[in-house]
């Protein structure tokens, strides 16, 4: 006999799951709570260039090469990785939900047209297309999630077009259309909450590869100049990296940590809603 | 088969036309092109030169104008001329693609090989430790930064340790006969393909391992146990051959990905590849080369996934293909 | 196998591979150090970014000038005040109302492919090249009517007016002479030679390897005997800054140039044994770097504005930090490394943040309830890290003062749009080339007749000056070099005065060189030179 637990049971079930969750948590806390308690702005040159952590008790983590407090470019950091990473797979998850749905839901023509078009932004090369539409427009904070929002859709849309192919059949659906209600309100109330489950494990997995990617651009400097983003910093170490290798070490480390929570929370998620036997 | 064959052609033929026309608007849609970069470079110029120069190039005709001319062009596998290089689009591709693929063919061996160790040691435990820490380490794989993880590689192999050469793909104006001049790039190669392979070692090692433990509980797998072979026998001789597909497919496919997929390794260790090639026509506003280059690359994908899919079909008559 | 023997294996191959390395390595080293005598061997430098052709007469781009003048020559060189040294012209004269310059040619001097050299080259070059296609040579020689070659060895240059700054424009690097033999056929902005170039110069075009390396050999009928004292010339490309510095440390590189490493890099180079840094081999250029205002906008109609602007900016703290002490504080738009024009008495803007506040008071902008008078929008040049970083510091300055600044970053062709083109912004900072002579370079943004879009570096600000216009034109023809330089001084004044741009240094170049190298900082030109007389140093 089978148990059937409550999702808090299974998720917990997991110990790198809890433990990305914690770590995940102290983040999103740090970045909210932390300029408040540590107020030095990451941009003032407020001293000698190229510090290491412990010189100065004033800076912890010691200066960067203009002079900036590298403990206060961390708290900003997490704070503007994290809302990127967020807005940028948002929107994704959103672009990919209502091509997926109306895909899937109307099928015939309609489907192949939009596969079609899903298979554009699938097959041209992810990074290198953020890098050309960055580029060329401005490398701005909303520019930048709009470029990792269009190469990041077209999973989403495939999962949701699956999911609502085989629950478009299902009994409950049919009697639905014979009673009449409107397309939109099928989608959105009958079949996508019966889907929410992957949608949101992909969400989670697309908020730690949007991180990954604005890293990447802003270390290829295209990141936006007015927002001190961990990629940022490391892109602005990467030219001292023989004597202030820290530089680079610290976000970095910052950067591989959230990823790997939000690794492990996805993971956990997974497990969670959809339990697999054995 | 065959009708198949001919729908799928016909699809992957018009998603390749709607690619090269968004290419062609992503492109041209930013202010300022090739010419103002040349005069940049310069440093000077006055009006008379810059406007013969556009004329030269073409870029003062209107934009549906050099759609339609593109897409005629591409038609005849025309993919123009680089302006800045001086050179054919094709040609200046073909030379650079070996570099590419040299990369990405090892990274992916080194992360195929690394993520069939990982992920059979895994599965033949689940849910032990040895299986927990091996998922926590393909994660790491997965979460660090390449471009970090390659400037400390660096540090650590080229600076500190003086054992690897830092950049470029040969040591110039030096001939070590045919195979000396082997070792001489496999040097050049080891830092970026193992940097490359961190990202897909843990995709490679998460799905041996679901892969696995899935072929384990097949009926031939249990057949074999009941027949009295070791666990190990099982698992090498049975379950790896059949456990092993996925991971053949996902290497297909990746590797059609190659032109794109390497674009920061290349630019951290100077490796002369297509990555290079497309970021440096980029700034430079190498439209027609930047361009051919998303648009092979884009073909190289369409076809490599046409051909996975027949094999998988050819090599699983379980799937049925053409519903 | 198991799977342990198997990654037994694999790590055993790397560490393998590690050992060759190395021993690979040490043995290059020796075969080095026993090449010390002797001429020959191989000079190894790294050009960034790779050039897009190699003859600097159609492309002025800095890359392309530093590779063409290894290959073609100039009708002269120059020395360390700036003032010519015969190379393809052994003596010049000037004619007593300026409108003729005569310019004697070497004999002997041969061609790559063996064709000797004759004034009909100077001639085609000049008329043809130079005057037509070389982006600053339209406006340099603009004045130059004809050449005449009354014999193989004479070129007469017909000026329509006086133009003593052209003798400050025909070094190898901003007017190499072309073979007339091999371009008259056909376009010659088209011609392969622009890819696989035939000279007078000490080394011979012979190989060139796109995204990896270009390589020239010895030029054994180069006519300065003993010269070049290297076989082989290897041109690398190295894209990133990092990889370069390595390559420099470990040998691997002799020479590169134009701050071929970060500038933070520079101090742990210089102290290394092998290395030298030095800033010699561009005071040709009279680098500077702008702060300009877009005097179309409203926000900068009041002097007073761009005044405060200028006391919030330490410009002492920016050489220091931004450009690690490799520039110094500048006082007017021209060079402080250029007596000849230069001047310092020119109203000064001392670092003085109550004055600044001051005068915006005065000038109207009072702080409002957040503390800010108002916003504009700063676009730093591409090209360097130095210039991101000026941004970000002139953000911090401003916000001092109470103006918030939101940074723009954009790549080359967008900037280039944004400032000359579109006019589309409010302020940018650039660095500029005011070359040897400030008619060639520091004109050009200051000369309303010079307002032309689409033109970089032409006068973006929109800057308009009937007094400023009649100094600048009166310079261009004046021929006492003592009246030219006191119009220059007025210059000077107006420009301090006026306020459309706010000199912020005089920046220093580097160049890092392996000091195994002799003769390297000779030449006033360096790494835009023709590296004939850099030979190995003596052991």
């Amino acid at each position: 006999m089978i148990e059937r637990l409550g999702f808090w049971p299974r998720f917990a079930r997991s110990p790198t799951a809890l433990f990305g969750l914690v770590i995940l948590a102290a983040i999103v806390v740090l970045a909210i709570v932390g300029p408040f308690l540590y107020a030095a702005d990451p941009w003032a040159m407020a001293t000698t260039p190229f510090q290491w952590p412990g010189d100065d008790p004033t800076h912890p983590l010691g200066s960067d090469n203009a002079g900036r407090d590298v403990l206060a470019g961390l708290i900003h950091g997490a704070r503007v990785s994290l809302t990127i990473g967020i807005v940028a797979a948002s929107a994704a998850v959103f672009i990919g939900v209502v091509v997926g749905a109306v895909a899937g839901y109307f099928r015939g023509v309609v489907d192949d047209l939009l596969m079609r078009f899903t298979e554009v932004f699938q097959t041209i090369p992810h990074f290198l297309l953020v890098i050309v539409l960055v580029a060329l427009l401005q490398p701005s904070t909303p520019i930048i999630c709009g470029a990792i929002a269009i190469v990041s859709w077209p999973p989403v849309a495939r999962l949701v077009r699956g999911q609502f192919l085989t629950l478009r059949q299902r009994a409950f659906v049919e009697s639905c259309v014979v009673i009449g209600m409107s397309a939109p309100r099928i989608i959105f109330t009958q079949i996508l909450p019966n889907c929410i489950a992957p949608i949101i494990v992909t969400g989670s997995i697309m908020v730690a590869s949007a991180i990954l990617i604005e890293a990447g651009l802003s270390f290829l400097g295209l990141g936006d100049p007015n927002s001190m983003s961990w990629g940022a910093m490391i892109g602005f170490g990467r030219q001292s990296l023989r004597t202030a290798w820290y530089l680079a070490a610290i976000p970095g480390l910052a950067i591989q940590l959230t990823v790997l929570a939000i690794s492990f929370v996805s993971e956990g998620l997974n497990d969670a809603l959809n339990p697999r036997l054995g | 088969m065959g009708r198949f064959l001919v729908r799928r052609l016909a699809q992957a033929l018009l998603v390749l036309v709607l690619i090269a026309c968004t290419n062609f608007l992503i492109v041209n849609a930013a202010p300022g092109d090739m010419v103002d970069v040349m005069a940049g470079e310069s440093g000077a110029a006055d009006a008379a030169y810059l406007a013969a120069l556009r004329e030269k190039y073409s870029l003062d005709k209107p934009l549906p104008v050099r759609l339609g001319r593109y897409l005629g062009a591409l038609a005849t596998l025309d993919l123009g001329h680089s302006f800045r290089h001086n050179e054919s689009v094709v040609r200046l591709i073909l030379s650079r693609f070996p570099a590419t693929l040299l990369l990405m063919f090892s990274a992916l061996g080194i992360a195929l090989v690394g993520g069939v160790v990982l992920g059979v040691a895994a599965a033949r435990r689940p849910g032990s430790l040895r299986d927990s820490v091996i998922s926590v380490v393909a994660l790491l794989g997965y979460s660090t930064p390449l471009f970090w993880f390659g400037l400390m590689l660096t540090v650590l192999m080229s600076v500190k340790l003086g054992l690897l050469p830092s950049s470029g793909m040969s040591t110039i104006g030096e001939d070590f006969g045919t195979l000396g001049n082997a070792v001489d790039v496999g040097k050049h190669l080891l830092m970026p393909a193992v940097t490359l392979a961190l990202f897909y070692i843990s995709t490679y090692t998460r799905l041996m391992r679901a892969s696995m433990l899935e072929v384990s509980g097949m009926d031939f797998a249990r057949t074999a146990k009941a027949k009295g072979l070791n666990e190990r026998q099982v698992a090498y001789r049975h379950v790896l051959r059949n456990a092993i597909l996925p991971l053949v497919s996902l290497f297909g496919v990746q590797l059609g990905a190659v032109l794109g997929g390497s674009v920061v390794v290349e630019v951290v260790f100077g490796w002369p590849g297509l990555g290079t090639l497309a970021f440096d026509a980029l700034f430079q506003r190498d439209y027609n080369l930047l361009m051919g280059i998303l648009f092979l690359s884009s073909v190289l994908v369409v076809v490599v996934n046409l051909g996975v899919d027949l094999l998988y079909s050819v090599l699983d008559p379980r799937i049925e293909v053409g519903r | 196998m198991n799977y342990r023997d198997r990654v037994k294996l694999l790590g055993g191959a790397g560490l393998g591979l590690g050992l060759r390395a190395s021993g690979l390595a040490s043995l290059a080293g020796w075969a080095g150090a026993a090449e010390a005598q002797a001429d020959g061997g191989t000079l190894r430098w790294a050009l960034t970014p790779e050039p897009p052709s190699l003859v600097t007469a159609f492309n002025s781009a800095q890359m392309v000038q530093q590779i063409s003048a290894k290959m073609m020559d100039g009708l002269v060189a120059y020395d360390k005040k700036l003032d010519p040294l015969p190379s393809l012209a052994t003596s010049w004269t000037v004619a007593d109302d300026g409108r003729a310059v005569t310019f004697k040619l070497r004999d002997g001097v041969k061609w790559h492919d063996g064709t000797p050299f004759t004034s009909a080259d100077v001639k085609y070059t000049f008329e043809e090249i130079l005057r037509k296609h070389h982006p600053r040579g339209r406006a340099t020689f603009a004045n130059l009517e004809s050449v005449e070659t009354p014999d193989k060895l004479t070129a007469v240059f017909r000026l329509s007016k006086p133009s003593a700054y052209m003798m400050a424009a025909l070094s190898a690097s901003e007017s190499p002479i072309l073979p007339k033999h091999l371009y008259e056929k056909g376009d010659p902005t088209t011609s392969p030679q622009l890819a696989a170039p035939v000279g007078t110069g000490p080394f011979k075009f012979a190989e060139w390897q796109r995204g990896k390396f270009i390589r020239l050999v010895k030029n054994p009928d180069y006519w300065v005997k003993g010269e070049p004292h290297f076989d082989a010339l290897i041109v690398r490309f190295i894209p990133d800054a990092g990889a370069r510095a390595v390559a420099l440390e470990t040998g691997e590189l002799d020479v590169s140039g134009g701050d071929p490493v970060p500038l933070a890099d520079l101090k742990r180079l210089d102290a290394l044994p092998s290395l030298d840094v030095t800033t010699e081999g561009y005071s040709m250029f009279g680098a500077m770097y702008y702060l300009e205002f877009n005097t179309r906008d409203p926000q900068f109609k009041d002097v007073r504005v761009r005044q405060a602007i200028a006391h919030a900016i330490d410009r002492d703290f920016v050489a220091k930090n931004t450009w690690f002490g490799y520039a110094t504080p500048a006082t007017g738009p021209i060079s402080a490394k250029q007596p000849k024009f230069y001047t310092d008495s020119v109203p000064k803007y001392a670092f003085n943040t109550k004055r600044a506040e001051e005068l915006l008071d005065q000038a109207g902008f009072p702080r409002k309830a957040d503390g800010i008078r108002f916003k504009i929008s700063h676009d730093p040049a591409n090209g360097s890290e130095e210039y991101r970083r000026f941004g970000e510091y002139f953000r911090q300055a401003m916000k001092v003062i109470g103006i918030d600044v939101e940074l723009r970053l954009s790549d080359a062709a967008t900037y280039q749009r944004r400032i000359w083109t579109d006019n589309a912004y409010q302020t940018t900072s650039y660095g500029i080339f005011t070359m040897p002579d400030p008619t060639i370079g520091l004109q050009r943004v200051y000369w309303s007749k010079n307002i032309k879009k689409g033109v970089p570096y032409s006068n973006g600000s929109g800057y308009t000056s009937a007094e400023m216009d009649a100094l600048l034109e009166a310079g261009q023809t004046e021929r006492d070099p003592a009246k030219r330089r006191d119009i220059w001084h007025k210059m000077q004044v107006l420009a301090m005065t006026d306020l459309p741009i706010i000199p912020i240094i005089n920046r220093s170049h580097t160049s890092v060189y392996n000091k195994r190298l002799a003769h390297f900082t000779d030449d006033v030109e360096g790494v835009f030179g023709t590296f004939a007389a850099v030979s190995r140093a003596p052991k």
